[in-house]
């Protein structure tokens, strides 16, 4: 099994060095050998986006070591509190400072700072291959499990989904421990191709400028980033070369979907709209970019080897068209289960390839999937997925209030608030949950709507926010 | 309010800082504040206050508070009185 296939590279856009073939190889096989020297068990890797963290990324995998993906800007506290839940064997990419309690500080020529386990460690299933955060902000986070064959699958599909060969190139445009960030990584790898590994966002010159001069040829975005390329007025017909959008993390509005495929078709280029899960490793399906017009406001069918049927009320399932009910999606890329402590991680399959998403939607007589809504009570804010009853209790101070999703922001309506707290409460938020205040929106409200059992009018707040 | 005040008010509201918080010397990333979605607020704000289009290259520019100065004076903003 190799996540990196013949012709992979990584080209390095702060120096332009390229990482490839034998030199790639041997940096990778560096890396799995200075961590097969340390403590076993799993690794945490904090994953700043830069050359030298893909390549410990690469190492683990290599080394068969089970890596869990950080975000690098995760408060200490917080990084502390994981390391004490889950024990893991090795910290790469450490922070400046004093280890953490029952770690050693070392500096290792191939891995550089690095927090090695004292003591005993569980020892992992074998079969497990990545470890990423749910939502990092509400509550604990926990890990969903990827095993490797999981992630290989899927890496695989979206190669295929999207005709990712080996004359692609991709930037990281989103950060590599976020599963959509990691897939576009992946993907590339698996298929030969080239991942241009740069740090910068939409909304700085250096990004524009890498995008010429490594001739990159796709983007992976999330809709906040779709606003920020039509305010910028992005206009493919500058990069000959960039001729493939792809579009996941949450529901794009179809007005930015035809935008945006109008201005790739009109290059003779493409727009793929796509939907997944952390839980599947994340894609389940992708829209054929032709296809897109006539099937707007569908996320497409499967991706290769997944298969969709919806979960009736009755807990009956079906394949039928037409047919609303909550999406479950069955196949290779679907997680092992979840892990909320150390000994959840010598857990085998708890899934036999089956995840019920909470998300609700119907196939057409196509089987192309369209969303319509979520039976769990989530939100999504920049891609960032919330739990509204968690986002609830954090306001519970400020009398009733309600929270539900908008288009890629969370909508909160405050009972009695005056004009002035709608923002503070914003700021409130953002503050505890560690997101941009942006994408909370707080409206006053004289009474939430209830139903006659006396519970919150969900439906009616939907409609609208 | 002259132009000049208008723009540390937009600044001040699209960054989320509060009513006396002194933005003259701010650059972009200089504050935790003012990171990329902020920035797409703050260009929305600049906008809709001045009447003005801000175009893409100035979108990127426009990385101080000094320079959001130039860029709105380029289109006939008047910070002199």
């Amino acid at each position: 099994m190799a996540l990196i296939n013949r012709g992979a590279r990584l080209i390095d856009a702060l120096d332009g060095r390229v990482l490839a073939g034998d030199d790639l190889a041997a940096a990778v096989a560096r890396a799995a050998d200075a961590l097969s020297g340390k403590r076993s068990g799993v690794v945490f890797a904090r994953f700043p986006t830069d050359v030298a963290a893909v390549v410990r990324y690469l190492g683990a995998w290599e080394a068969h070591r089970p890596v869990a993906l950080l975000d690098p800007e995760l408060p200490a506290e917080s990084l502390l509190e994981l390391i004490a839940r889950f024990e893991p064997a090795v910290v790469t990419g450490a922070p400046d400072g004093a280890a953490a309690a029952g770690y050693r500080a070392l500096d290792d020529t191939a891995l550089g700072p690095v927090w090695e386990r004292i003591g005993e460690t569980v020892t992992p299933h074998p079969e497990l291959g990545v470890l990423l955060a749910t939502s990092g902000s509400t509550g604990d986070p926990k890990f969903v499990r990827l095993s490797r064959s999981a992630v290989e699958a899927n890496a695989r599909s979206i190669a295929e989904a999207l005709s990712i060969g080996p004359g692609e190139t991709a930037p990281t445009n989103l950060s590599l421990f976020y599963s959509y960030g990691m897939s576009v990584l992946n993907s590339h790898l698996i298929a030969g191709a080239a991942v241009i590994v740069q740090p910068h966002s939409l909304l700085e010159r250096p990004f524009w400028q890498m995008i010429e001069r490594f001739e990159a040829t796709s983007l992976a975005a999330v809709p906040y980033q779709y606003e920020m390329l039509k305010r910028l007025r992005f206009d493919p017909a500058k990069y000959p070369k960039l001729r493939t959008l792809t579009q996941a993390g949450g529901r794009l509005r179809a007005e930015l979907i035809t935008d945006f495929h109008n201005r790739m078709t009109g290059v003779s280029g493409q727009m793929f709209v796509m939907y997944g899960q952390t839980e599947a490793g994340p894609r389940m399906t992708t829209l054929p970019s032709d296809r897109l017009p006539d099937k707007l406001g569908s996320v497409g069918p499967a991706i290769p080897g997944g298969r969709l049927t919806v979960r009736l009320e009755d807990g009956t399932e079906t394949g039928a068209a037409g047919v609303t009910g909550e999406v479950v999606y069955r196949g290779p890329n679907v997680m092992m289960g979840y892990a909320e402590r150390a000994a959840d991680l010598t857990r085998g399959d708890e899934q036999g390839g089956v995840l019920v998403t909470g998300d609700l939607g119907y196939q057409d007589e196509e089987g192309f999937l369209f969303i319509t809504g979520r039976l769990k009570r989530f939100g999504k804010v920049f891609g960032v997925r919330l739990n509204l009853d968690d986002v609830e209790k954090l306001l519970r101070a400020h009398g009733p209030v309600a929270a539900v999703s908008g288009d890629d922001k969370v909508v909160i309506w405050v009972e009695g608030a005056s004009e002035g707290a709608g923002h503070a409460i914003a700021s409130e938020l953002a503050e505890r949950l560690n997101l941009h205040w942006t994408g909370f929106d707080v409206r006053a409200i004289d009474r939430l709507p209830l139903l006659p059992s006396g519970k919150i009018d969900y439906k009616s707040l939907e409609k609208a926010a | 309010m002259s132009n000049i005040d208008r723009l540390r008010t937009s600044f001040r509201t699209a960054l989320d800082l509060s009513s006396d918080f002194d933005v003259d010397a701010l650059e972009y990333r200089g504050i935790e504040k003012w990171d990329s979605l902020a920035h797409m607020s703050l260009v929305a704000t600049l906008e809709d206050e001045f009447g003005v289009m801000i175009d893409t290259d100035d979108v990127i520019d426009m990385s101080s508070f000094g320079k959001a100065r130039e860029i709105l004076q380029k289109q006939g903003v008047d910070f002199a009185g």
